[in-house]
């Protein structure tokens, strides 16, 4: 125990007399906090737009009315004839050009569904795709408006009037705030980071250094060593996560709607499986340099793509979508969105913290005998 | 297991001790034994296998085969029982440079446990000792070379181990430096501890009880200095003369010259026991060659000269027969 808190006190002194190490520990995760959250928006807010009116009616003009108040639509370009659709994209002046068909206004007073195209420009994927989807909720409210008032002036129910209507709701995070979905997700990343990387490094430094020889010619066994190192990364960690999630709640004004108990203790499991593959690398690694390669390639990486964080899981192929299973890193993606934006009991996360026991244990495991064996 | 004094006599006992990496076999069926209380020294050229030999004997690298036993504790299969026991200097500075001085030495004090009660008396004598008590919240790597050094050794010394590995202490530092370190090393010795020290400066081996010299990793000579010196075939003349680079081939010609080298700004020359006034046909030889020959003196032979002799002739017998590298190292 001694021994261990020798270490432990050695590498913390190490950590605040490196100032480099400690802007990355501090400074960075809230860098990154306020990049992701705010300059990587991914809202999308005052799409610039062109619209092309071929009807001419009062119902057009309504509809295009209604476009253009809409926060999520920037009309700053009206077009006379559908040729010029082209050339809005291909100036990069606009991203979305909606056209309203001629008939449109008849179709509606008709009862039928009025016609609009829109036209994104997919060269932005991501704003194209957002584009679309509100252009067209926009539309769907509009054309279930027009169709309401006509019912009610034909005495008629609502829900008598036949038709189906679908309608995207985003529950949980309903404004589709970007920091709702990131800062959660964010945890997961800074502290994979952290956790991962200094871990893998600490060892290794003591080997360049030559001081790992002094640590075994002395009386310590290996478990002890491990346990000292990672016990100020484990802190750390700890620190981080507390750190980001109330910047998150206070500053972002994201919710917090599940249980602490629950938050805490998968963050325990999660920072226990990082700081194990942290030691994992370091056995293996001979240099600074190939620590840090190993551990982006099996940290940072899986945690910043194969965890949900920006690519949904879903939608990737299959393969890639097993392989996400071998890293801890999607189980407490899941989680920490989970407390944070829907609540969740452990009824419904036992699983993710299932998983996170099961990498803890193996992890810890392996990289014990790791060590054991390099004596 | 324990030892209890006298019952082993010697600090380390080595059995055909050898380490391969890949293709190079560094250090080569080594046998020897180390008596307690001596100051061992290992000289020879980079690439001998003396930084293998120390790392394996101080556990800090596996053999590939063969045992050592220190203090009658094996180092591969009880290492544990040998480390408590032993301090180990590595040739790199292997202290922390972003530690204090007096944190460096807490640090291995509660690594090595160092009794809470004596850590403090203990720290303080090693700093007083070594001269760095002024120096105790300064970042060791802000200190010079020789501080550096003598902290390394107060590090190494603040467990008080019976056995001390040194792999070449003081290399790269000052001359007045080496000189104080090797004063404590002296102090040391008086206290009784062994000291096996890698060395390559042929007047701190002279300051050894018994040397030994590797090479090629197998160890060809051993013996104490004195007995280094004596086994030298003649005796050595210093010869102070202008243009001693020119005068070199002169006396080379000489039937009674068998070697010399260069020391200093003075030709250091062997010659055979039984030549008689040998300085004489020296001087007698340079002036018909038109050299202002200074002062042509008996010396001392030392040690570089006993090396340049017997080194390779022993050389000779290892190409030999392995036998007789065995007969000479004993």
């Amino acid at each position: 125990m001694r021994r261990i808190l020798a270490i432990a006190r050695k590498e913390f002194l190490h950590i605040i007399r490196d100032k480099r190490l400690l802007i990355v520990i501090l400074v960075m995760p809230l860098l990154q906090l306020f990049l992701y959250a705010y300059a990587l928006s991914f809202d999308v807010k005052q799409l610039p737009t062109a619209t092309l009116d071929l009807d001419h009616t009062t119902t057009s003009r309504q509809y295009l009315d209604a476009l253009q108040q809409s926060s999520y639509f920037k009309v700053d370009n009206v077009l006379t004839a559908y040729s010029q659709t082209d050339s809005a994209f291909e100036s990069n002046t606009d991203k979305v050009v909606v056209v309203v068909s001629a008939g449109f206004g008849s179709d509606i007073a008709a009862g039928r569904a009025g016609n609009i195209q829109i036209l994104v420009d997919g060269s932005d994927a991501n704003s194209a795709q957002l584009g679309s989807a509100y252009a067209g909720a926009l539309s769907r409210v509009f054309g279930a408006n027009v169709a309401v008032s006509q019912i009610e002036q034909k005495g008629g129910s609502a829900s008598s009037a036949g038709g189906l209507s679908a309608a995207v709701r985003t529950w949980y995070n309903p404004e589709g705030v970007s920091a709702a979905y990131f800062v959660p997700g964010l945890i997961v990343v800074l502290v994979t980071m952290i956790t991962v990387l200094q871990t893998a490094n600490t060892l290794v430094k003591e080997k360049e250094a030559g001081t790992y020889e002094q640590l075994i010619v002395s009386p310590i066994s290996r478990i002890e060593l491990m346990v000292g190192k990672i016990a100020p990364w484990a802190g750390i960690g700890a620190l981080e996560i507390i750190i980001i999630a109330l910047i998150g709640i206070l500053a972002f004004g994201i919710p917090f709607r599940g249980s602490v108990l629950i938050f805490t203790l998968s963050s325990v499991l999660y920072v226990i499986c990082t700081l194990g593959m942290g030691l994992i690398v370091s056995a293996r690694a001979t240099t600074v340099d190939s620590a840090n390669q190993l551990a982006a390639l099996i940290g940072f990486l899986p945690t910043f793509m194969l965890s949900g964080f920006v690519f949904p899981l879903s939608s990737m192929p299959v393969a890639l979508q097993f392989f996400s299973y071998l890293f801890p890193a999607r189980y407490f993606m899941v989680i920490t969105r989970t407390v944070f934006l829907k609540g969740g009991s452990l009824a419904i996360l036992w699983p993710q913290i299932a998983a996170l026991a099961l990498f803890a244990t193996v992890i810890v495991v392996l990289a014990a005998s790791l060590y054991r064996e390099r004596a | 297991m324990s030892d209890p004094t006298g019952i082993v006599e010697n600090a380390i006992d080595v059995r055909a001790l050898t380490r391969t990496f890949r293709e190079v076999t560094a250090v080569d069926d080594v046998t020897m034994t180390i008596p307690r209380g001596e100051v061992f020294g290992l000289v020879g050229p980079d690439g001998a296998g003396k930084s293998t030999l120390i790392r394996m004997l101080a556990t800090v690298l596996a053999p590939t085969s063969g045992e050592a036993l220190v203090f009658g504790h094996s180092v591969v299969s009880d290492p544990h029982a040998v480390k408590p026991r032993i301090g180990y200097m590595s040739q790199a500075f292997s202290l922390y440079g972003d530690l204090t001085v007096q944190e460096n030495l807490d640090f291995f004090a509660e690594l090595r446990g160092v009794p809470r009660r004596d850590m403090a008396a203990r720290s303080e004598r090693l700093l007083e000792f070594s001269g760095l008590t002024e120096f105790r919240k300064r970042q060791a790597q802000f200190l010079s070379g020789g501080m550096k050094q003598k902290l390394a050794l107060a590090a190494t010394l603040i467990s008080e181990p019976d056995l001390l590995f040194l792999d070449e202490p003081t290399t790269g530092v000052d001359p007045v430096s080496r000189r104080e370190f090797w004063r404590i090393i002296s102090g040391l010795h008086r206290q009784g501890i062994t000291v096996f020290v890698a060395t390559p400066y042929m007047d701190e081996a002279d300051r050894c009880d018994e040397i030994a010299f590797m090479t090629q990793g197998r160890i060809i000579l051993r013996d104490t200095p004195a007995g280094m010196k004596q086994r030298v075939p003649g005796r050595v003349i210093e010869v102070a003369v202008d243009d001693y680079h020119e005068a070199m081939p002169v006396l080379r010609a000489l039937p009674c010259v068998s070697s010399l080298e260069i020391s200093g700004e003075m030709l250091r020359v062997l010659v055979a026991k039984d030549a008689g006034q040998c300085e004489s046909t020296l001087r007698d030889a340079l002036a018909s060659a038109g050299f202002a020959v200074h002062h042509v003196t008996p010396s001392a032979t030392d040690l570089e000269m006993a090396f340049a002799t017997l080194i390779p002739a022993a050389r000779g017998a290892a190409d030999t027969s392995d036998e007789d590298i065995l007969a000479v190292a004993e």
